[in-house]
């Protein structure tokens, strides 16, 4: 039984248990406390509980000030409500002062969006947030990842946004299993026919796709990128260098995410053809399974893009 | 400081403010000495700071939210002696230049938080002032905003946080010279009722002349003394205040003066101690 029942009951035990040994930290919440899981953070700390309202620009400015004044502020609410519609003040005001306010944006992607619908589900914020200076980003890939990323981005001085989902996780890491400081987790390896780099909560069906390959007679490795734009991607490099073929998989669109890193990292440290599978339009309301499958995400489709990549 | 010695500074400050845009060739003169007499009042009379320790803890902070004004904060700064030795030319927008076009808080010694884009400093000055309470510190936080920087809306967002957590403790100076970049304010939203706007979110609101350096004290004080709401201080202001040539010209939102100008500023300006 997992522990959590997704990334924001995951988030919500994270940051009550920071608060009770740290008093800095604060928790701010543009009307999000009950979205965030986090009711019972409200009522155990309520002087640490900052309400701003439906307003998510006055609560990255409030974060910022409490942070300028010395507190650990955590901002926690739908991840494209922070990155658009507050981007410049995470920018100017966070990034830009190289503020110690930490960010977890749910309803990441198609899955964390699922049913409410485009308006609510968000596939940009990472494009966003690793354009600006200071910012450390990671993307955990099942609930108790998430738990681990808070805790280590309590410990990380400066800026940090931690992408949520909205329940819809399926739990791939072991409990306690700590957040690779490395940026990526090796899976599986069946062989080296190809590279599959999955980013947050499609892990899962990035690792059935490996299994649905190797029935085919295609032997993939497969690994988790959890840190975007790491200082040291040594380890990434590493894995990119016994292949001719990666293929990352995300739930964002195709521009600015971890398709964007790879594809960089292989452009100038590890020449590597890179095969982008990530989504390209908007999607639509839907039941998370079926609409991630509709939108390329089955593990028979992932398996098929990368047999068409390889000419297999 | 009394009366006199404030008015005094105000007009040195003012004269250092336009010097350092003539100098510099750049910046906004006419909303820097639009608010003048207010940063002079806070920073010789009202603020509990420390300019040999500018990170100190329980200092009280301040926030340009009209970043743009910065050229008297900067001049301010310099006369409070935050700046070892003593900045005798700015350098104002100039590639390495310590004094930004808009405040930097990493740039400049004794600036609490970056400002220059609009709306944003009633929010971020409610932060500070929550975590006042929070550590049950006894530091005020002061704001000062332009009446048409409140035309955006994160300014409401913030002034209703502000009431919801009862931050008596955040004191907000709007500069109301009725101006903004292009026109007036009431020709831009058909109207400036800003007191009355406040009054209407739950803030503790008083109507003063902003260049009167004892009504500024005074409402200060009237503010210090009274809990449980945020405090706002709406100050009529004359945009370019001081000078003759651009009192009242919004013109000079931004601009650089001629050397004819010059030699009016100093007939005007120059020779306070």
């Amino acid at each position: 039984m997992a522990e959590f029942k997704g990334t924001r009951e995951a988030f919500a035990a994270a940051l009550s248990e920071l608060a009770a040994v740290n008093d800095k930290v604060v928790g701010v919440f543009p009307d999000s406390l009950k979205a965030m899981r986090a009711v019972s953070f409200g009522e155990t700390y309520p002087e640490r509980y900052i309400e701003c309202g439906i307003a998510e620009q006055c609560a990255v400015d409030v974060a910022a000030g409490l942070a300028s004044a010395g507190m650990l502020p955590f901002v926690g609410t739908y991840c494209g409500f922070l990155t658009m519609r507050a981007g410049e003040q995470m920018r100017t005001f966070v990034g830009y002062t190289d503020q110690n306010v930490k960010f977890i944006g749910v309803n990441a992607g198609i899955l964390g969006g699922e049913r409410e619908g485009v308006t609510h589900q968000f596939y940009e914020d990472l494009a966003f947030v690793t354009s600006i200076p200071n910012f450390t980003v990671l993307t955990p890939a099942d609930p108790e990842q998430l738990y681990e990323a808070v805790k280590y981005a309590a410990a990380i001085e400066g800026p940090v946004y931690i992408r949520g989902g909205s329940g819809r996780e399926v739990d791939v890491y072991a409990k306690d299993a700590p957040f690779s400081r490395d940026g990526i987790t090796v899976w599986k390896e069946y062989g080296t026919d190809a590279l599959l780099l999955s980013n947050g909560y499609v892990l899962d069906r990035v690792l059935a796709a490996a299994d649905v390959l190797k029935e085919q007679g295609v032997n993939v490795t497969v690994a988790d990128i959890n840190i975007l734009y790491g200082k040291d991607p040594s380890k990434i490099l590493e894995a990119m260098a016994k292949t001719e073929q990666v293929v990352t998989v995300e739930d964002h669109n195709i521009n600015g995410g971890l398709g964007s890193y790879i594809s960089r990292l292989a452009s100038e440290n590890q020449p590597v053809k890179v095969k982008r599978i990530a989504l390209t339009d908007f999607a639509e309301s839907g039941p998370a399974k079926e609409l991630a499958d509709a939108y390329g995400f089955s593990p028979e489709g992932i398996a098929k893009t990368v047999r068409e990549t390889l000419g297999k | 400081m009394n009366t006199q010695e404030l008015q005094k500074l105000a007009k040195k400050l003012r004269f250092e403010a336009v010097r350092m845009v003539y100098e510099g060739k750049d910046g906004h003169p006419g909303p820097a000495l639009s608010i003048a007499d207010i940063v002079t009042t806070l920073y010789f009379d009202i603020l509990n700071v420390d300019p040999k320790n500018p990170e100190w803890a329980d200092r009280d902070r301040f926030i340009l939210s009209k970043g743009h004004a910065c050229p008297i904060w900067y001049a301010a700064l310099n006369e409070r002696g935050y700046f070892e030795p003593k900045v005798e030319h700015f350098n104002l927008r100039q590639l390495g230049s310590t004094f930004q076009g808009h405040p930097s808080m990493h740039s400049t010694k004794g600036i609490d938080m970056t400002s220059g884009s609009l709306g944003n400093g009633i929010a971020i000055g409610a932060g500070m002032a929550a975590a006042a309470k929070i550590q049950k510190k006894d530091y005020f936080t002061y704001v000062i905003c332009g009446d048409g920087e409140l035309q955006e809306g994160v300014c409401w967002e913030g002034a209703n946080m502000a009431t919801g957590r009862k931050l008596d403790n955040l004191i907000v100076f709007v500069d109301r010279n009725g101006w903004q970049s292009y026109k007036t304010v009431e020709f831009t939203v058909g109207q400036n009722n800003i007191a009355e706007r406040f009054r209407a979110f739950g803030w503790h609101t008083q109507e003063i002349c902003g260049h009167d350096v004892d009504a500024i004290k005074s409402a200060v004080s009237i503010a210090k003394g009274t809990e449980g709401r945020p405090h706002a201080i709406i100050c009529d202001c004359v945009k370019g205040k001081g000078l003759s040539y651009m009192e009242n010209d919004n013109a000079w939102h931004k601009g650089v003066p001629t050397d004819e100008q010059w030699e009016i500023t100093k007939k005007e300006l120059g020779g306070a101690e």
